[in-house]
């Protein structure tokens, strides 16, 4: 590789590289080699990523590492390296797995796994049971997974093979690469991530975003019909209980007696029975029982209802409340005399009664869940979280719409224990820049902070900031000059100039759906998407991810079959988290606008008040950092390593400012010249002429041999170690 | 010419072509005209011929078609029934807007299939020039077996022909256009009206059931304009619109289009984040409103035009992959790998594999030997290499000193044998025939052809074998002749041949004789011709024999 990181295994670290550079492989044989080296000092290796397909992806890159160990060593590891994912991706069971959202799957495997459920198989075998678990518990429980890489599907192939069921596979390997919200997300992190040595680095890829998951894992939305079935779940309960009473009140006894011993020994309860367990529970907690006011079945439930009353009464406001969580419990207090101590275990007996109560259909409780979780997160943090009460939605001040927004505006609340816990974890992305400002919101010490460029055989990406049309017209996407018919006359211009000149596949992103629904709108009464159209094909994100995922795919199809397209997109959307654009599928991007958050919400407002007098981050400074990292995402789409190629295309003055191009990535920022700043739509349309004839010639591996590709002679010569440690050093 | 056995579709009295009153005749595969009171057709022409139709405007006195031909000319006819001229101009302009597409693919194709032959071969080029643009045959005679033996040799490359998409922006084209007075004037061709029912099966259907019996061709394409559908940011009103059924199948396919997921699960939105958070939890800073019921009407138009486009360029990607016989092959693919993959993990859709394991080729190719590219100093030398000398045919010194030794002996042992010697006349005879000009080196002057004659002489007596030879085939092919297509075809010939070698052949033996050459160069052209006025002599005197 071109480039060597160094990794410091005591400590933190954030890590900027563009993507295709060989990030993940970099990192991978770094730390696999560091696990050979030391076996003890690291044990285990935690990749997280954000997609499925990525996930997958790293798996291939470390399979095809210890391939090259084992051929360089000749003798076969015993390095266990496997991919998890959710139920969803990896059920074998015919039934379950042809259902299509996660939700249902974990319902049908609960449905047919639960303990109970098990035991009354034993008794009356024609009760629908999964044999894959039946399997795996009988036989597979002992014997371990053979040493090698598992993908998603190779565990699966595995699973069917063995008829065991892959998803309970779960085991004690070198190498485990899952989806990031399995150790962000305290809900989920409790069952997958807990019992994870000391001794272990986590990496963080694609982490530009990772605050916001954070926040997201902690934050909790009350509507009204949450509450309606949140009423019905509490009266099913009654009845069951009521129910369970006359038949089997020892039951009932049972579990009051466990749950005088404490929390500790409710958490013991099968793995299988936990569906969602709680969030993030101080160890204080679990230490003590669980309080007299609701350890009775009944009690509880009537707890409940009076927590729900109280809700309800708080979402009859009739205007706006924003309030902090104290001031919330003193409420709750005064009004029906809620104690705190209560609310804190109120996650935790829900679903010990859920268990008690045999309750098979887990999925119908989530209101229930819902309003509990709430109810612990609100009475265990002071700190960090806000509460706002709305009587009704911005946009249709008549129709009544309360909602009441938990929401928590410290993301370093959620990653703390991970930062805590293990030794080494690392955070990296192609985008991170300014790299100052994560530590700061996640409220930890790196070691080390480095941003690093390519090594180009040739400049492949060419940032274009396209300032004014044609008619001299300041091209930007802020709010005064949104509705404006030149400016967006003069951005259907840029990409009816653009789609004739860039083969294959264009992407272009806007600040929000509303803003391109309206751009697309008035570009047809215009007729520019009609010119479009002789160009290339026309395809539109919409809000719904399963017609997006069409239009993606057809787009993918027409740059395949050399039709070309347009695909319009929204900053902040999924296209733009997930999808990369690789090689001919995205051979520009344009950028409209800068994609600045929607700065009119009272959450954004109260996170940015928070940010201001716990980080000392000034409102603007975040507005701004986090409207680039989304710019440099889009637009980072499109280069996937040194043999693509593509335009990047900023269509906003602003741009050109010092204090957004500084907010750049260094791999891009490096490329953009003092000439290139404030162009027209006639001017990009020349550059990207000359850069895609340029670029379209044939690349040979001779081009790039001692720049960006090393023989083994060349990377072993002194003058190239000493423009290495001059790299290294800069950095 | 006139065989009547051809079905005549339609027949329009009055007329009139070059001021003369007439009828005319649409045929199954031909039009014709033949002026009153006679019994023959002046104006003829295939359908294939046929380039296209004009018609004169509605407003004018004259009613009149013109007919393009291919070649260029074209000929007018003039309707001049005073009271139903309208009509009837109309009905032969819809039969022939019927019958000319039929024809027209098949004479493009085989226009095209002439022209590329012609391209790839200069020789039959030369010939082409020889025979057909000098008139010594017809064009149809010359392609007459050549056409069919290409597309029977070579099936392949005529049965793939390559289905043209459609234009991106083919409803752009249709730009309406004002007539001054309050209107509008859409002008389609054949290929737009192709392109709509390509991407819109559903129009396609409505036409074919609502044309003719309900709705004349123009008023089906007014009401396609007027209709929402075609202006698809205006919202639902009428449900009497024709077109509303269209819009729903539209909507309908495209849904089905959504439910059946996208095979590539790289792309595949849905399933891309291994957990989303559960409903209630997250921050929703830019909740979608998610009922429709708030959304304004503008913004429901604006919906609906981003869904239109998707829909719209799906459809034309559609069309333009749908090869022929195997509709929307796509989509079962779809199904079959959709279906499958969820039940049977085994099957792997290929793509996520490819995809998955990236490749740096210039990462690869290090592991590979080193080749060393070959370069040539003297390639000459490279091309015509010394022979190598083989172990086998080696003989060492010792082999040759003792062959030496033996022919010495040999030599010394030899006594002459007086007695069997040719005599001395003889041998002079033998001689002389032997060298050059001599009996039995007569063959010696053709191999000096190439120094005698000139090249372009050679050229031009090469053009004239080759010209010769294809007028012989087709002479020779009509034998045995049996059938009176045939003896016309061979009494034809004949004729061409004579022709051949008066304009083409004499010109030539007097172009040579001028310059001194010998003239027997084009005696062996003459001996082939005269073998087949000879065969053709025979064959007529045996023909002459059977009739008296």
């Amino acid at each position: 590789r071109d480039e060597l990181p160094r990794l410091l295994d005591d400590g933190h670290g954030v890590l900027e590289m563009p993507s295709g550079t060989g990030k993940t492989i970099s990192l991978l044989s770094l730390i696999v080699a560091y696990q050979r080296a030391f076996p003890l000092e690291v044990t285990k290796l935690i990749y997280c990523s954000r997609t499925v397909p990525e996930i997958e992806k790293v798996v291939e890159e470390l399979r095809k590492l210890m391939e090259f160990y084992s051929k360089q060593t000749r003798e076969s590891n015993n390095f266990l390296a496997l991919a998890l994912s959710s139920r969803r991706n990896l059920c074998i069971h015919p039934e379950v797995s042809s259902l299509r959202f996660g939700k249902e799957v974990d319902g049908k495997c609960h449905s047919l796994t639960a303990s109970y459920i098990r035991a009354q198989h034993h008794s009356n075998p024609s009760f629908p049971v999964c044999q894959f678990y039946e399997e795996f518990d009988a036989v597979g429980r002992q014997v371990p997974l053979p040493a090698g890489i598992y993908n998603l599907d190779d565990l699966k192939d595995f699973g069917r093979r063995k008829g065991w069921c892959p998803y309970y596979l779960i085991l004690h390997a070198n190498i485990v690469v899952y989806s990031y919200h399995y150790l962000l997300d305290p809900k989920i992190a409790d069952l997958v991530s807990k019992e994870l040595a000391k001794k272990s680095v986590v990496v963080f890829d694609e982490a530009h975003n990772i605050d916001n998951v954070c926040i997201d894992s902690m934050s909790v939305n009350i509507t009204r019909r949450t509450l309606d079935h949140c009423q019905n779940n509490v009266d099913t309960l009654h009845n069951t209980i009521h129910k369970i009473k006359e038949t089997d009140a020892a039951k009932l006894k049972e579990e009051y007696r466990r749950l005088v011993e404490g929390l500790k020994e409710a958490n013991v309860a099968r793995e299988t029975d936990v569906y969602l367990s709680n969030p993030v529970l101080p160890d204080e907690i679990l230490q003590e029982a669980v309080p007299g006011t609701i350890r009775t079945a009944e009690h509880f439930v009537g707890f409940l209802r009076r927590f729900l009353e109280y809700l309800k009464s708080r979402l009859r406001v009739q205007h706006v409340i924003q309030e902090s969580a104290p001031q919330f419990l003193k409420d709750i207090y005064d009004k029906v005399c809620i104690d705190r101590k209560p609310l804190r275990f109120c996650a935790e007996r829900l679903q010990s009664l859920l268990r008690t109560l045999e309750i098979t259909d887990i999925a119908d409780f989530s209101a229930a869940t819902l309003i509990s979780n709430f109810a612990t997160l609100v009475s265990t943090y002071s700190q960090g979280f806000t509460i706002i009460i709305e009587p009704f939605e911005d946009r249709t001040p008549t129709i009544a719409n309360p909602v009441l927004h938990f929401s928590c505006m410290d993301p370093s609340i959620a990653i703390k224990p991970v930062f805590q816990r293990f030794q080494s974890v690392i955070i990296t992305s192609g985008t991170l820049s300014p790299l100052d400002i994560y530590p700061r919101i996640l409220d930890f010490h790196p070691v080390t902070m480095a941003s690093f460029t390519m090594t180009l055989a040739r400049t492949c990406l060419c940032p274009l900031i396209v300032g004014r049309g044609n008619d001299q017209v300041a091209l930007s996407s802020k709010f005064e000059t949104r509705e404006d018919f030149a400016v967006i006359r003069n951005y259907g211009n840029l990409l009816m100039e653009m789609s004739a000149i860039v083969p294959d596949g264009i992407v272009a992103f806007f600040t929000s759906y509303v803003y391109m629904e309206n751009i697309v709108a008035s570009w047809y009464e215009q007729g520019i998407l009609e010119n479009i159209q002789r160009n290339k094909l026309i395809f539109i994100e919409t809000q719904d991810a399963a017609e997006t995922s069409m239009a993606l795919e057809k787009y993918q199809e027409a740059c395949e079959n050399g039709r070309g397209a347009i695909l319009l997109s929204v900053a902040r959307g999924k296209v733009s988290e997930g999808i990369d654009f690789v090689h001919h599928f995205g051979r520009a991007v344009i950028m409209f606008g800068v994609p600045y958050v929607y700065t009119q919400s009272r959450i954004l407002k109260a996170r940015l008040e928070y940010l201001r007098d716990q980080f000392q981050i000034r409102e603007n400074d975040f507005l701004t950092f986090d409207a680039m990292r989304h710019a440099a995402q889009c637009v980072g789409r499109a280069i996937r390593g040194k043999t693509d190629y593509g335009l990047m295309i900023f269509a906003d003055k602003r741009y050109a400012r010092a204090d957004k191009r500084g907010k750049l990535p260094r791999w891009i920022q490096e490329h953009i010249t003092d000439g290139s700043l404030n162009l027209t739509v006639d001017e990009a349309v020349q550059l990207s002429k000359h850069f895609l004839r340029q670029m379209a010639q044939p690349f040979r591996q001779e081009d790039q041999l001692g720049l960006s590709l090393l023989t083994l002679e060349q990377l072993e010569s002194e003058e190239m170690l000493q423009k290495i440690a001059q790299v290294a050093h800069q950095t | 010419m006139a065989s009547l056995s051809e079905e005549v579709l339609l027949v329009v009295k009055k007329v009139r072509q070059r001021k003369q009153d007439g009828t005319l005749y649409l045929m199954a595969e031909r039009i014709a005209w033949g002026p009153e009171g006679k019994d023959r057709f002046t104006v003829s022409h295939l359908y294939a011929d046929i380039r296209c139709q004009k018609i004169s405007p509605d407003g004018k006195a004259k009613v009149q078609l013109q007919l393009v031909l291919h070649s260029g000319e074209s000929t007018t006819f003039h309707f001049a029934n005073e009271s139903t001229a309208l009509k009837d101009r109309e009905a032969a302009k819809e039969l022939l807007q019927q019958l000319l597409p039929k024809f027209k693919k098949k004479a493009n194709k085989e226009l095209e299939e002439k022209n590329r032959m012609l391209q790839e071969d200069p020789v039959l080029f030369q010939l082409y020039k020889d025979l057909v643009v000098s008139q010594v045959i017809s064009a149809e005679e010359f392609w007459a077996n050549r056409l069919g033996g290409v597309t029977n040799t070579d099936p392949a490359q005529y049965k793939y022909k390559q289905e043209v998409g459609i234009s991106g922006a083919f409803l752009a084209d249709i730009r309406p256009q004002t007539d001054g007075c309050n209107g509008l004037r859409y002008n389609l061709t054949a290929d737009i009206i192709e392109s709509i029912f390509r991407t819109y099966p559903a129009v396609k259907q409505k036409y074919n059931e609502n044309v003719p019996h309900n709705l004349t061709e123009k008023e089906f394409w007014t009401r396609f304009f007027q209709s929402h559908y075609f202006h698809r940011d205006r919202i639902n009103t009428g449900t009497q619109d024709i077109f509303s059924e269209c819009a729903k199948q539209d909507e309908k396919g495209l849904k089905s289009m959504v439910v059946q997921g996208v095979k590539n699960p790289l792309v595949d939105l849905l399933s891309l984040e291994d957990k989303t958070l559960d409903e209630g939890y997250g921050v929703c800073g830019a909740q979608p409103s998610t009922s429709n019921s708030n959304r304004t009407v503008k913004e429901s138009s604006n919906y609906a035009i981003i869904k239109r486009f998707n829909h719209h360029s799906a459809m034309v990607l559609a069309a333009g992959s749908r090869k022929g016989e195997t509709p929307t092959d796509q989509a079962s693919e779809t199904s079959s790998t959709d279906g499958n993959s969820r039940d049977s993990d085994f099957f792997q859709p290929p793509v996520k594999k490819v995809k998955l394991q990236e490749e740096y080729e210039d990462l690869q190719q290090e592991n590979r030997p080193k080749t060393v590219p070959l370069n040539l100093k003297k390639s000459d030398r490279y091309a015509h290499g010394p022979v190598p000398l083989q172990s086998q045919q080696y003989t060492t010194s010792q082999d040759i000193i003792n062959s030496v030794n033996y022919i010495q002996h040999e030599m010394a042992n030899y006594k002459p044998n007086l007695t069997q010697v040719l005599s001395s006349t003889v041998a002079t005879s033998a001689i002389s025939a032997l060298s050059p000009g001599g009996v039995l080196m007569q063959a010696g002057a053709q191999q000096a052809i190439n120094q005698m004659v000139p090249s372009e002489v050679q050229g031009e007596l090469k053009h004239l074998y080759v010209a010769a030879g294809e007028l012989l085939r087709h002479f020779w092919s009509c034998f045995p002749v049996n059938t009176p297509f045939l003896e016309e075809k061979v009494i034809k010939m004949k004729s061409n041949l004579e022709r051949f070698q008066l304009t083409k052949l004499r010109p030539f033996q007097e172009k040579i004789q001028r310059q001194y050459l010998s003239t027997n160069l084009t005696g062996h052209l003459e001996e082939m011709l005269q073998t087949a006025y000879n065969k053709f002599h025979i064959w007529q005197t045996r023909r002459m024999m059977r009739k008296t």
